[in-house]
């Protein structure tokens, strides 16, 4: 490309030269100055395309260096996935059990699980734990009375009452608007409610709601029963309170049931003893009466009849009292 | 509501074979099931660990092992019998770690614990209302 050049520089320089040897001998020649121009115009050309010459090397040296920047990100990126690789090869991979069981279920058990278990993940409202929500929404409460008031205002019906009890019905708004101006008061001079007036607010106020068992819970539970039978000395395998306390009660039953029995077998003879009495009284009695009735006909008259109508009633008590 | 039937499965470990319910053996009036069932969910509670801790069971080794065999609650079919599953599953998971059943000891730790936990209860709600 120089060498071009240097040629076409030469080519203006000769002609150059010729023409101002021309003027200086005063014999200008018009084909030496046109000569001049044609060389220009050569020269012009080689500079454009040194020029295009010039881009073009630089545009290749710029891919030369895109190719090579290529080079190295594909480089790269292959001994990445050659680690890559590697370390896949390297990886147990999880050995799935060929039969691994499923356990079926369905949306309602999925339902009824949550539901039974939301008293315990879910603190009941208005229960903050002690944090402070900054942006908590205000309460629902307040804006409701006054809305209130303002459609029934609005309403036909508001008016038709108004024009029945005026009175009555015209305060009620400003009220509304009194309390509600005084409650921006109180939160505009402090964001909190005096101490006293929070638990009215808030029924559950400084209530604290825990996801897991408390304390109360634990020491209630059935381990605290095992560790209390640990300490008493009893080994609480196979040992069942519930099973202790039936048979201690089964074995009260059956104490009292045989006292009972006693008490029963002890009535029993003295009713016995009582009958043996008896009958040996009455005996005696009919012993005696022989011997009246002996003594009777002795004297004559009609009273044996009566005595032995009197022994027979006696038999008859006798057998009532059984 | 539709009930259409789906299915979990279970990890490779498989929890023991629940015993026949006539003659199961019962230890203080409980079964096993009970107790165990108790334990998982009390060890939900942070103070319940530093109780733990302070009786030397969480370096003891055989509890550490009983602790790796709890983790049968995290599986069906018994996960559905835990009624306060978060805390319960996260804390036997968090005591499969030396690190931490060496730490829990530590009341910062205990007061820690606690104060996320009742911080999360609340504002998990919130953020899914949100």
């Amino acid at each position: 490309m120089e060498k071009h050049l240097d040629a076409r520089f030469e080519r203006v320089e000769k002609a150059l030269t010729t023409l101002i040897d021309s003027i200086a001998k005063y014999n200008p020649s018009e084909k030496l100055a046109e000569d001049l121009t044609t060389a220009d115009k050569n020269l012009l050309t080689g500079l454009r395309s040194l020029e295009h010459h010039q881009n073009n090397s630089a545009r290749i040296e710029a891919l030369r260096q895109e190719t090579a920047a290529l080079d190295t990100q594909t480089k790269d990126i292959i001994s990445t996935l050659w680690s890559m690789r590697k370390e896949v090869k390297n990886t147990t991979t999880t050995t799935y059990p060929a039969a691994s069981p499923k356990y079926q279920f369905t949306t309602s058990d999925l339902l009824s699980y949550a539901r039974r278990i939301s008293r315990n993940t879910l603190p009941p409202p208005g229960v903050t734990n002690g944090l402070d929500f900054g942006a908590s929404p205000p309460p629902q409460e307040l804006p409701a009375p006054e809305e209130a008031g303002r459609s029934a205002a609005q309403t036909p019906n508001a008016s038709f009452n108004n024009g029945v009890g005026t009175p009555a019905a015209a305060p009620t708004p400003s009220a509304n608007g009194e309390v509600l101006a005084s409650q921006a008061t109180v939160t505009s001079t402090a964001t909190e409610l005096p101490m006293h007036l929070k638990p009215v607010v808030n029924p559950s106020e400084g209530t604290v709601f825990y996801a897991w068992p408390i304390e109360g819970d634990v020491r209630g539970g059935g381990l605290a029963g095992y560790q209390q039978l640990f300490d008493t000395g009893i080994d609480p395998k196979g040992y069942d309170p519930e099973e202790v306390e039936r048979r201690k009660k089964e074995e009260e039953q059956a104490k009292k049931e045989e006292e009972e029995r006693a008490r029963l077998e002890r009535e029993e003879a003295d009713r016995r003893m009582r009958q043996e009495r008896e009958r040996m009284a009455r005996e005696r009695e009919r012993d005696r009466q022989l011997e009246a009735e002996r003594r009777g006909s002795v004297a004559g008259g009609s009273r044996p009849q009566q005595k032995q109508q009197f022994a027979f009633l006696d038999l008859d008590d006798d057998d009532d009292d059984e | 509501m539709a009930s259409e039937p789906m299915s979990v499965g279970s990890s490779a470990l498989e929890p023991p074979a629940p015993p026949s319910a006539s003659n199961e053996p019962k230890y203080g009036g409980y079964t096993r099931f009970e107790l165990e069932l108790e334990l998982v969910q009390a060890m939900g509670n942070p103070q319940y660990l530093n109780h733990l801790a302070s009786r030397k069971l969480l370096s003891n080794p055989a509890f550490i092992a009983y602790l790796d065999y709890l983790q049968y609650w995290s599986r069906p079919p018994y996960i559905k019998y835990l009624t306060y599953p978060g805390p319960a599953l996260k804390n036997l998971q968090l005591l499969q770690q030396e690190k931490f059943r060496q730490e829990i000891i530590s009341p910062d730790l205990v007061q820690a614990l606690t104060v996320e936990g009742m911080r999360a209860t609340v504002e998990w709600h919130r953020e899914s209302q949100g």
